[in-house]
């Protein structure tokens, strides 16, 4: 976890290394290797991304063609349009739906969490070293062998079908996963300021809120970045809980172009790439704030 | 208690020994956790012990469960009669074929392209957005991109093939029973490939600069210094993405939902699929609680090997 932990800030790969640097200058064949290998690997990342936006972009007739051309013939929106605007189109309700899941589940991982990460690094109590150790055991514990007792939890609440019940189960890896990371992050921050805070006479948690909060902003941008994208994601909860096509998040309701053996695949492509856009965005904004954040100087101890 | 002394000093919190102003407050650190704790026990833990309750009874959805004992796993396990056996050891079949095959792929492309990005290669922020792409598209989205391209009728790969004359009749990438399995695998590789990239590059970073120039000095190829410096370097990494990526390749679903929905004939049906048709098909929810339990050993072996070395590496 620390190299996850580490791995999420942005990693700066300004250091001149190794093989094939050193090795370009005494062996041109491997520089070149290396640039070949660096199309080829990138084609294979571009490709199934270009398509999907390409068949969203594309006229029917020209997708169902027999000789399907690399480049679309002809550009068209109507695949958005129809998604977007459809009389019987679900996707803007699923969009706020998820919208609604993603954002509850995402709040609520980083309250619990700096509050248990807060305790778990600045508190001593009886079993706090066991508890930090059972929020690993639980981060990692198998959506498999949970989806089946949820489903039936869910069922006996009657929060089946229910966006709250799906939002439930998503705290299931976010708040381990939320506090865990920010463990890691509290961990770094000088404790000094805090100390001063406390001879000021100021509470713990005016302390927590006023200084190790604001502080932890990077690390907290990053966490909600991480939580949201992996409730937005979410697939097998979503799948086995949500039956009515209104209560649906946009994986799940994918589906819906599908429709026997007939796929609609330029509504389905536009949808999924609508769908891709928020994690996208998050990504973007999220690391320029992460990067200005550490920078400010007040994270450096 | 012994267990709780080492890991507390392998943990160096922020607390001063002893120290009056920060430390001791066992009341607040109760309140602040509860939430944690409720989420984990409520939410992880109740359901843990549940699944293992309904796995030894009978029970269907809606219907009152019968206790059964052990029998739905000598059923699973034993009975050669019952077409679940026959289901269930084949999914352990294309399980492992499956998570095998998608760690060794994930391996050699994670560590080729994490060597490649380490070296002095110019735009290297491009190159890097390039091949992280797969991973910052949702799953679930570039499952069906696979899916389409994959498709026997006006996919890509057909029409290309057909165009250029190679194949007569369309190659059915996701319905033929011995080719579906690997073009499943082709696209979960492609999928998963940039966290080894990512957790190979910071493990590749981490690996003191000196090593390779005293290779050098001493004539070591490229090859050697490979095999003597780097690999032992990360082997750490290795282990713990290779366990790390085990349990999320098991787990994640979507793309063999999506592609192949376990099909053609059981071909792609690692067990987390056959639990689901088990549960939400044949609404035998005893089996299916059985099935992913049968497999729990290994994860909370692979979970406790993690746990300590999680623990171990935040000091």
């Amino acid at each position: 976890m620390a190299q996850l932990t580490q791995a999420a800030r942005p990693t700066t790969l300004d250091r001149p290394i190794s093989i094939v640097s050193w090795l370009s200058r005494k062996n041109r064949a491997y520089y070149l290797l290396g640039y070949v290998l660096l199309i080829l690997l990138s084609a294979w990342t571009i490709f199934p991304f270009y398509w999907q936006i390409a068949t969203s972009v594309r006229l029917d007739v020209d997708l169902y063609r027999p000789s399907v051309t690399l480049v679309p013939q002809a550009l068209t929106l109507e695949h958005y349009a129809k998604v977007l605007t459809g009389t019987s189109s679900q996707f803007p309700i699923q969009f706020r739906n998820s919208l609604y899941v993603g954002l509850g589940t995402t709040l609520v991982a980083v309250v619990f969490g700096s509050m248990g990460a807060y305790a778990l690094t600045r508190l001593r109590f009886f079993a706090r070293a066991g508890l930090a150790r059972i929020l690993v055991y639980a981060y990692l514990a198998p959506a498999s062998v949970l989806f089946i007792p949820l489903f039936m939890l869910m069922n006996s609440l009657n929060l089946r079908d229910n966006l709250l019940g799906l939002a439930l189960t998503h705290l299931t890896f976010s708040v381990p996963f939320a506090t865990w990371m920010l463990m890691g992050y509290f961990k770094t921050l000088p404790i000094e300021l805090e100390e001063a805070a406390l001879v000021d006479g100021a509470g713990r948690l005016t302390t927590l809120w006023r200084i190790v909060m604001p502080l932890s902003a990077p690390a907290i941008v990053v966490v909600a970045v991480f939580t949201f994208t992996l409730s937005w994601n979410e697939f097998l909860y979503a799948l086995v809980l949500i039956q009515a096509k209104e209560n649906m998040t946009v994986p799940v309701g994918l589906t819906a172009y599908v429709v026997a053996d007939v796929f609609y695949w330029g509504q389905m492509m536009a949808a999924a790439t609508i769908m891709s856009l928020p994690p996208l965005l998050l990504y973007f904004f999220g690391q320029r704030w992460v990067i200005a954040g550490w920078t400010a100087g007040a994270v450096k101890n | 208690m012994a267990t709780l002394g080492t890991t507390a000093r392998r943990m160096p919190l922020a607390v001063p020994a002893g120290g009056p102003r920060l430390g001791r407050d066992w009341r607040l650190g109760y309140a602040l956790t509860l939430p944690v704790v409720l989420v984990i026990v409520g939410l992880i833990a109740f359901p843990l012990g549940y699944s293992v309750w309904l796995s030894l009874q009978d029970i269907k959805l809606g219907g009152q469960g019968t206790f059964v004992g052990a029998g739905n796993y000598s059923k699973i396990l034993l009975d050669s009669t019952s077409r679940i056996h026959d289901q269930f050891w084949n999914s352990v079949y294309v399980t492992a074929v499956y998570v095998g095959g998608a760690l060794c792929g994930k391996f050699i492309l994670g560590m080729t392209t994490a060597l490649i990005l380490h070296a002095q290669i110019k735009a290297r922020n491009l190159w890097r957005a390039l091949l992280f792409l797969p991973w910052s598209i949702p799953a679930i989205v570039s499952s069906y991109s696979w899916k389409w391209i994959y498709n026997d009728v006006n996919g890509i790969f057909n029409n290309l093939l057909m165009g250029y004359g190679l194949i007569e009749r369309p190659i059915l990438f996701l319905a033929d029973p011995t080719l579906a399995v690997w073009s499943v695998l082709l696209a979960v590789i492609w999928q998963g490939t940039p966290f080894w990239t990512m957790t190979f590059l910071a493990g590749l970073q981490a690996i003191p600069h000196e090593l390779y120039e005293a290779a050098e000095i001493d004539g070591a190829s490229t090859a050697k210094s490979f095999w003597h410096i780097t690999l032992p370097n990360l082997t750490s990494v290795i282990l713990v993405t290779v366990m790390l990526s085990a349990i999320f390749t098991t787990n994640s679903i979507q793309y063999i939902y999506i592609l192949t929905n376990g099909g053609p004939g059981g071909a792609t049906e690692t067990f987390p699929l056959l639990a689901i048709s088990q549960g939400l098909r044949a609404y035998d929810l005893g089996i299916a609680a059985a099935i992913p339990l049968l497999f729990f050993p290994m994860f909370a072996l692979f979970i406790y090997v993690l746990t300590k070395r999680m623990l171990r590496t935040e000091s």
